[in-house]
């Protein structure tokens, strides 16, 4: 079989994202340089009772129809409008060949979550199966092949919160092997009851707007959100003059092997995930300029992921957490958090962490505080890591 | 030419746990499905299932340990160990885990989403939040073997497990990881089982017909589910002598299915199976036999069978397992572990629940065969229209 060639450059042709600050990359990048944050009550569960009451949530209608988007859970119809963004931006790209690798980590629950509320008043027999015919997890990268008539193969993963980040690499060794000549390679996660009530048991949820890296963190905020990239072979996309907007270097996937649900606490495998990405691109701990963190807002990880960062990269690199606009769009954050990468590299402007009045004492490195950054960037890593201590970091270029 | 090596093979299957009891049920040739009694199938139209009866969690899993894992962790931490102690020596810290499931925690949310609604939002119990990812199985497995390398979970329905294996493959020809434990997990919920019971994609009794998967019959008319945990060991290097060799995929996806269903193009699939068996570097003539994708469904059943004959102009045989097993046993790692079977042995399994040829399809593998098989292809195609399609091999080159 054929491996996945380390000489093949991945270029990204288009990006695509949806979030609670904005529907695509134009208002996304805007809410990052005005430092404006899309966190707010929850209203997408009325009549439930959470013990916290802030999302980010995607307000607005989902411009997707016809007759496949009856079928569509919120989550398929997140991802099929990052994905239209995505391949709209890399104008002429070949889809009968391409593939769509999208990681989630629930998908199409909260369909579900209706459908067994719909059982329990109505009884087996009539509740409406209509909506929970794909499932959930693959449902996202169905919806998405299907809406843009994708002919080279669909692979979906359900790897919790790393899934995207995960999609993303697996995109990029399948295009290295020739397995596909295209990728649209991304995440989705709506909000769901199951996800927001488990966290709030876990008692992981801060109960004012997250604050990474922060001495008054508490938890996460949670978030829906969407994104795609585009990926090709470096040299398909010079040859068919595409505009190519960053290069995908390397990736890393690793395990902490720890604990279903917390990290490492010396974020073993974070480290690990980063030392992949760079021995991967062929590149070093002093060519990376930025590192968008994971970035949670969580005592634990803000904690391991500062010490991963520190035994990988050194404390010279500037770090910042997205997740203080969006919260955590979980299984979409790699994608949507490679997104805001690929923008800080474009616009050459590193985006802040909000809300970090005093950082942390377990948190010592400079995490952008407040405002954006103009700065030069060469190379950034984009950190997703998930429950069951699966963690993946991204290596992308300025193109 | 890179060929990975299974070294090692775990089952935890309806009607045989370990992989010599897997064997011998493929042997006897009889369906491992049974009347449902874990749920109430009145009022349904399907009433059978392939369900895992005789696994002892506890002989396999710590029991302070069993406590924080649902059925679908159960099955792949037990699968793994077994794969493992196959193989006689442990794992390098640095391998890596892809776990396919087809439908994932279900029956696990459906239980935090009963205490949600009984106790509370705020007071359903954090393990079972923990056990709703799809991918505590391959976390777990992490977690008991001491496993660092990639842990990747894929969910893309009937071709979970194989996708799994494609992308283990692919890393460990990378040199990322030395060696990986890839298998699949599902299990039959009845929440799952009772929708595609009512948009009428299970086998049921039909007059004369009873309710039985029956792939390529003329008489089917829908699958029968079935539920486990397999896992195999794939690796670069081997001391003992293996199983088998992966030696290539193939991906594509048929543009004519809905998102729910299976298409109607043909093209999509005979493309899939002609990337595997390039990517092996093998001509179709090399190919000795197919274990199909066949889950004795209408549609799926009819466009596996024209593939199979647009590609091949001398049909080598063609083996359905699922009669055995059911559709999605094990996020479709059973099947794949027949085939390891196959190899291993030299011998074709018989297709069972195959009586009456459909005129139109391809017939199955009647009876069990001793044969020379040094390739073997492996389909599996989705609703939704994914197709993956692996080459087994006998030999390292």
């Amino acid at each position: 079989l054929r491996k996945p060639d380390p000489d093949i450059r991945i270029a990204v042709t288009g990006a695509g994202i949806i979030c609670s600050i904005g529907h695509n990359k134009e208002e996304v990048w805007k809410a990052i340089s005005e430092s404006r944050a899309g966190i707010g009550k929850l209203t997408r569960f009325p009549g439930e009772s959470f013990p916290t009451d802030l999302a980010a949530e995607v307000e607005g209608d989902l411009p997707v129809h016809g007759r496949d988007a009856r079928r569509m859970s919120r989550s398929d119809k997140l991802a099929v409008v990052a994905a239209a963004e995505a391949i709209a931006q890399a104008d002429g790209v070949k889809l009968d060949r391409a593939i769509v690798s999208t990681g989630t980590s629930t998908g199409g629950l909260v369909e579900g979550e209706d459908y067994y509320f719909s059982r329990l008043v109505r009884g087996r027999r009539r509740a409406p199966a209509s909506m929970v015919l794909q499932q959930a997890t693959s449902g996202p990268s169905d919806a998405v092949a299907r809406a843009f008539n994708v002919g080279g193969g669909v692979v979906s993963n359900a790897t919790a919160c790393a899934s995207a980040g995960a999609a993303i690499g697996i995109a990029a060794d399948y295009l290295r092997a020739h397995h596909a000549d295209a990728a649209i390679a991304g995440g989705t996660d709506a909000l769901c009851r199951l996800t927001y009530s488990g966290f709030n048991v876990l008692q992981a949820v801060d109960g004012e707007p997250c604050a990474p890296f922060s001495s008054k963190r508490k938890g996460i905020t949670l978030g829906e959100g969407a994104a795609y990239l585009v990926l090709e072979r470096w040299d398909d996309a010079v040859a068919r003059g595409a505009r190519i907007i960053a290069e995908l270097c390397g990736y890393g996937a690793t395990c902490d092997a720890h604990h279903p649900t917390a990290p490492h606490e010396e974020g073993r495998g974070a480290e690990a995930a980063m030392r992949g990405a760079l021995c991967d691109a062929r590149s070093s701990a002093e060519a990376i300029d930025y590192v968008n963190a994971h970035g949670t807002g969580t005592l634990l990880n803000d904690s391991a992921e500062t010490k991963a960062i520190i035994a990988a990269l050194g404390t010279g690199v500037p770090v910042s957490s997205s997740k203080s606009y969006f919260g955590h769009t979980l299984g979409a954050s790699g994608a949507v958090e490679a997104v805001i990468t690929v923008l800080a590299l474009a616009n050459q402007i590193a985006p802040p962490t909000l809300r970090l009045e005093t950082a942390a004492a377990d948190c010592p490195l400079d995490y952008i505080p407040h405002t954006p950054r103009p700065m030069r960037m060469q190379n950034a890593l984009s950190n997703t890591f998930g429950f069951g201590g699966s963690n993946v970091s991204l290596l992308f270029r300025r193109a | 030419m890179t060929r990975i090596a299974i070294t090692g093979i775990g089952v935890i299957a309806p009607g045989a746990v370990g992989v010599d009891a897997f064997s011998a049920l493929l042997d006897r040739g009889n369906t491992a499905a049974t009347p449902i009694d874990r749920f109430d199938t009145r009022g349904l139209s399907a009433h059978t299932a392939a369900l895992v009866r005789d696994f002892v969690p506890r002989d396999f899993i710590a029991p302070m340990k069993l406590r924080r894992m649902n059925t679908l962790s159960r099955f792949g931490v037990a699968a793994a160990r077994l794969a493992i102690s196959d193989r006689g020596s442990e794992l390098s810290t640095a391998a890596g885990v892809a776990i396919g499931t087809a439908f994932g925690p279900v029956q696990t949310s459906v239980d935090y989403m009963q205490e949600y609604v009984e106790k509370g939002a705020a007071l359903a119990p954090p393990q079972l939040f923990a056990e709703s990812v799809a991918n505590a199985p391959g976390s777990h497995v992490g977690i008991e073997f001491g496993l660092r390398g990639f842990n990747i979970t894929v969910t893309q329905r009937e071709s979970s497990a194989l996708a799994a294996l494609m992308y283990a493959s692919s890393q460990i020809a990378k040199g990322v990881s030395p060696a990986a434990v890839v298998g699949g997990v599902d299990e039959v919920s009845e929440i799952a089982f009772g929708v595609l019971d009512r948009v009428g994609t299970l086998a049921h009794s039909n007059g004369a017909v009873d309710e039985c998967a029956r792939p390529f019959d003329r008489r089917r008319n829908g699958m029968v589910v079935g539920e486990g945990g397999a896992v195999v060991i794939a690796e670069a290097a081997t001391r003992k002598e293996p199983y088998a060799f992966v030696s290539g995929f193939g991906i594509a996806r048929d543009t004519t299915a809905s998102i729910s269903d299976w298409g109607e193009s043909a093209e999509a699939v005979v493309s899939a199976m002609r990337a595997a068996i390039e990517d092996a570097e093998l001509s179709v003539h090399n190919i000795d036999a197919i274990y199909a994708s066949a889950n004795s469904t209408k549609r799926a059943d009819r466009l596996e069978s024209a593939a199979i004959q647009s590609l091949f102009r001398d049909r080598p045989p063609v083996v359905a397992t699922k009669g055995y097993f059911g559709e999605y046993a094990a996020g479709g790692a059973l099947q794949l572990s027949a085939a390891i079977l196959a190899i291993r042995d030299q011998k074709l399994h018989a297709s069972t629940g195959f009586g009456e040829p459909d005129e139109a399809l391809i017939s199955p593998t009647r009876r069990q065969e001793d044969r020379d098989l040094r390739h073997i292809l492996v389909n599996s195609i989705s609703a939704g229209g994914g197709i993956v399609c692996a080459v087994l091999s006998r030999e390292a080159a």
